[in-house]
C-alpha cells in the first residue's frame, strides 16, 4: 500500500498575530478621545466687589442664583440672551458689558453670557461676583 | 507513462489576508484621528459654547469640579484658598498661560474667585474650556 503523504503545516500560524492586532485595535478604540475642547478667552477680574464701572455706558447682565439671567434688569431665557443683549446695545459695541454672577449661579450661564457679549461684538466685558442682588 | 494531474496547492490562510488589511487600516485610522492627551484625573462636564480661541502654546490646566473645588495638578483646594496655590503651580508649570476646565454646574462665583486669584498672580487672561454647542 501507499504511505500517506505527510501533511506539512504552513510556515507559521497567523492566529497570534491576529490576536495581537485585535488587542491593538481595542486599545486604540478605547483610549482615543474624539472630543476636542474649545477655548474661550476671558479677562480675569480684579479682586474687589462693586469695583465695576456703573454708568450709562454699561449694560449689565445678571446671573441669578435660581439659574435665570437678566439683561438690563429684564429677565431673559437662555435662548434669547444674545438677541436681548443686541437689542439693548443697539449696535453700540463701544459699550461695556458687565456680567455679575450672584452666589449660586452656574458656570454654564457665565460662559453663555460671555459668549453672548462677544458675539454681539462688544470689546469690553467685565466680570464680577456679588453675594445678593438688591433690585 | 501515465501522468497524474498534480493537486492544486492552495495557499494556506488566504482568506485571512483581507481581514488583517482591514484591521490594520482601522488601527491606523484610530492612531491618526484620535488624540490621546493627558488622562483627565478630575471628572468635569464642560459647559457648551461656540467660540474657539485655541492657541498652540500649552497652558497650565486648572480643573474646577461641580462643587467648586479647584485642582492644581495633584493638589486640591477650595476656591477661597486658590491664591495661595496659584503662584506655586504656575512656577511649577513654567507658564503664565492658564486654561480652566470648569464643570458646567460649578458655582460661577467660585470660578470668579479663582480668576481673581489668577489676576493677583499676574495672569491677565485665562481661557475657559468649553465643548462644541449643538
Amino acid at each position: 500500500m501507499f504511505e500517506e503523504p505527510i501533511r506539512r503545516r504552513g510556515l507559521f500560524s497567523l492566529t497570534p498575530l491576529i490576536d495581537v492586532v485585535f488587542q491593538l485595535l481595542l486599545f486604540f478604540m478605547l483610549t482615543t478621545t474624539f472630543m476636542q475642547a474649545q477655548m474661550l478667552t476671558v479677562t480675569t477680574p480684579a479682586a474687589s466687589d462693586g469695583g465695576l464701572p456703573q454708568d450709562a455706558n454699561v449694560v449689565e447682565i445678571w446671573l441669578m442664583a435660581d439659574g435665570s439671567t437678566r439683561v438690563a434688569e429684564k429677565p431673559v431665557t437662555p435662548e434669547s440672551l444674545g438677541d436681548a443683549l443686541k437689542a439693548v446695545l443697539g449696535g453700540r459695541i463701544d459699550l461695556t458689558v458687565s456680567i455679575f454672577a450672584e452666589k449660586g449661579s452656574r458656570t454654564q450661564a457665565f460662559v453663555s453670557a460671555i459668549e453672548a457679549a462677544r458675539q454681539a461684538g462688544v470689546k469690553n466685558v467685565a466680570t464680577a461676583r456679588v453675594d445678593k442682588f438688591k433690585p | 507513462m501515465i501522468e497524474f494531474d498534480e493537486p492544486r496547492r492552495r495557499p494556506p490562510y488566504e482568506t485571512m489576508v483581507p481581514l488583517i488589511n482591514v484591521v490594520f487600516l482601522l488601527i491606523i485610522f484610530f492612531i491618526l484621528v484620535g488624540t490621546m492627551g493627558p488622562t483627565q484625573e478630575v471628572k468635569v462636564d464642560l459647559p457648551a459654547g461656540q467660540i474657539d480661541d485655541k492657541n498652540s502654546r500649552q497652558p497650565a490646566l486648572i480643573y474646577m469640579e461641580k462643587d467648586g473645588f479647584v485642582w492644581f495638578g495633584k493638589n486640591m483646594a477650595p476656591p477661597e484658598l486658590a491664591d495661595m496655590m496659584v503662584k506655586n503651580y504656575l512656577k511649577e508649570q513654567g507658564t503664565d498661560r492658564v486654561a480652566i476646565s470648569a464643570d458646567l454646574n460649578a458655582p460661577a462665583d467660585s470660578l470668579l474667585t479663582l480668576m481673581e486669584a489668577l489676576r493677583k498672580a499676574g495672569v491677565k487672561e485665562v481661557t475657559l474650556q468649553t465643548t462644541q454647542a449643538q
